[in-house]
């Protein structure tokens, strides 16, 4: 099973111009860029049947944003990595294909400021407060200071 | 309180409304001074039916993930164990699994039956929480009041192991903090014994007892597809015939090594819900008196050095409410870089949403709390009736009331 499994996943990753990397046994990772990662996302859902996506991490990695879904598939658990620049931080949603990635994507967004073309509801808050100031960093940024953030939100409350 | 409370609740309802001009809005949450963490929906009406829910969270979030990167390794095990005053064992476990998958440390065998006992006394005390409040929303409360009788056996065991009744503070980097108390292994077994025993009895009272049948069957339907589509996870994926559960898809601690099955419904209503809950109850029972009784002997920790090399790793594991799920990252320091963790009720929320729709506000704390959530925002429910203009609140008590009265009427 997982031999031809190990195959099919491999064909997937090579279709979309990348590599399949085998972390330990049973554990998968692929790095893939922006323009295939729909591509990549829709067949591991629709022809592998790989459908229960765990999560969405995001990561600051220096220049780039790292954006990891976690997808679990019977014993088999595979994470599809994506980069996106801090300068410009747009990706793409994944809503279309599976619907119940919609809240993680609207926390990545909230937390590391990530915008998903595609998300009904990107122009909501989910997590971070309504009175969070627009030109305060997103908060999971290496860049941005707990001590400045509770110093600036206490600011803003007193100004009310 | 009304005074203080309604000011900023207005500027988001007609924020909302412009939205929904048509219909009735019905802002449910957040404020909640008694029960778990408050949530806030917005619940959009026709009639009586619920056509559209949108979701606000984040009134409790304390910034843990950014907190974790300012901290050692050990001390975030104890600090992600306080994200949840009710399973919060699990998270400790699954923050210590990929943790410990980065050091080239092995975990005692000894360790891994220990964790999986609390894991295990863990799911059943919240399930049984779970259950009572599901009694005393139905208006049943004789069930609450005995589930949570039995709840206090466990509660009672766990603290006589580890020394605390709710943030158990068992595990450690590669290992757990306390041994098993000698001379506990019959005690175990007979309580689990009387707490199978319990179940199977409610599980009679549940199918017969007319009040529960008729708040539960055919309520909070959704479709196995849809819940899959929109990655349910734990209970609300079992009870449409899904057959996840991460102890047996990927199993983690000794649970490789313990004889059990998931047990899975095909009806996906409150009442599979509460079924399910019940049976799981029996098998997390079994678990625990046999991982009693075939726990090896040896040491229950390893110690490790402060620092953890360089690397990327998740883990994930079934906590009582779904799969729970960590992700570490590492840079080699004495802190972690990333630390991720999602929890069942996240990922659960969109299914809870879909669920809602359709549902009427009678039916609104019974689905609610069947999703198990852990967000209890009953109090407090401002209802605004566009067409008459009449504004008016409940709290979760009177909501609760108008629930059993509008099925006693039906009833009638």
């Amino acid at each position: 099973m997982s031999e031809i499994f190990f195959q099919q996943l491999e064909t997937i990753a090579t279709g979309a111009g990348t590599k399949l990397v085998q972390l330990r046994k049973q554990e998968f990772m692929i790095d893939v860029d922006q323009k295939n990662l729909k591509k990549l996302i829709s067949q591991l859902v629709n022809e592998r049947n790989v459908r229960h996506l765990s999560t969405i991490t995001g990561l600051d990695l220096g220049q780039n944003i790292g954006i990891i879904y976690h997808f679990s598939f019977e014993r088999e658990n595979i994470h599809v990595k994506t980069l996106v620049p801090k300068s410009n931080p747009a990706a793409i949603s994944i809503v279309e294909i599976i619907p119940g990635a919609i809240l993680y994507e609207m926390e990545v967004h909230d937390m590391l400021g990530v915008t998903f073309s595609g998300n009904p509801w990107m122009d909501r808050k989910l997590l971070l407060p309504d009175s969070w100031p627009l030109d305060l960093p997103p908060p999971l940024l290496k860049t941005s200071k707990p001590s400045e953030i509770r110093k600036r939100l206490q600011l803003e409350a007193e100004s009310k | 309180m009304t005074e203080t409370s309604s000011t900023p609740m207005r500027r988001e309802e007609s924020a909302g409304l412009m939205e929904y001009s048509v219909e009735n809005l019905v802002p449910f949450g957040p404020i909640h001074p008694a029960l778990k963490e408050p949530e806030y929906f917005k619940l959009v009406l026709e009639g009586e039916k619920i056509v559209q829910v949108i979701p606000r969270i984040g009134y409790v979030h304390r910034g843990l993930e950014k907190a974790a990167e300012m901290r050692p390794w050990v001390q975030n095990m104890y600090m992600f164990e306080r994200t949840c005053g009710i399973c919060s064992f699990v998270h400790s476990l699954c923050y210590g699994q990929a943790v410990e998958e980065l050091t080239i440390y092995q975990v005692p065998k000894r360790a891994k039956y220990i964790r999986v006992i609390i894991a295990e006394l863990e799911r059943i005390h919240s399930h049984l929480l779970w259950v009572g409040l599901m009694g005393h929303w139905a208006g049943f409360e004789t069930l609450f009041m005995w589930v949570w009788r039995d709840r206090e056996i466990i509660l009672d065991l766990v603290e006589e192991i580890s020394g605390n009744r709710v943030h158990k503070s068992m595990n450690a980097i590669c290992g757990v903090r306390r041994d098993m108390p000698d001379n506990m292994e019959n005690r175990i077994v007979e309580k689990m014994k009387f707490i199978a025993d319990r179940a199977r009895y409610y599980r009679q009272i549940i199918d017969t007892e007319q009040t529960m049948l008729e708040r539960t069957e055919k309520i909070g339907k959704i479709s196995a597809d849809t819940a899959e589509k929109l990655c349910a996870v734990g209970p609300m994926a079992r009870y449409v015939g899904l057959r996840h559960d991460v102890r047996l898809n990927d199993p983690y601690a000794a649970y490789d090594e313990i004889p059990f099955d998931i047990v899975t419904r095909k009806e996906g209503d409150v009442h599979a819900l509460l079924r399910l809950r019940l049976d799981e109850l029996i098998v997390a029972a079994n678990i625990v008196s046999y991982a009693v009784q075939h726990l090896p002997a040896g040491p229950v920790r390893v110690k490790i050095p402060p620092i953890i090399p360089a690397g990327e790793h998740a883990s994930h594991c079934e906590a009582p409410r779904g799969e729970i799920y960590y992700f570490v990252r590492s840079t080699g320091g004495r802190t972690p870089d990333r630390v991720k963790s999602r929890q069942p009720t996240m990922a659960n929320l969109p299914t809870a949403l879909e669920i809602l729709k359709g549902q009427t506000i009678a039916d609104v704390p019974m689905v609610l709390t069947a999703i198990d959530p852990c967000f209890g925002c009953m109090d407090r429910m401002a209802f605004l009736d566009t067409e008459t203009n009449r504004h008016w609140t409940w709290s979760g008590e009177e909501l609760r009331q108008y629930g059993i009265n509008y099925y006693r009427k039906r009833k009638k």
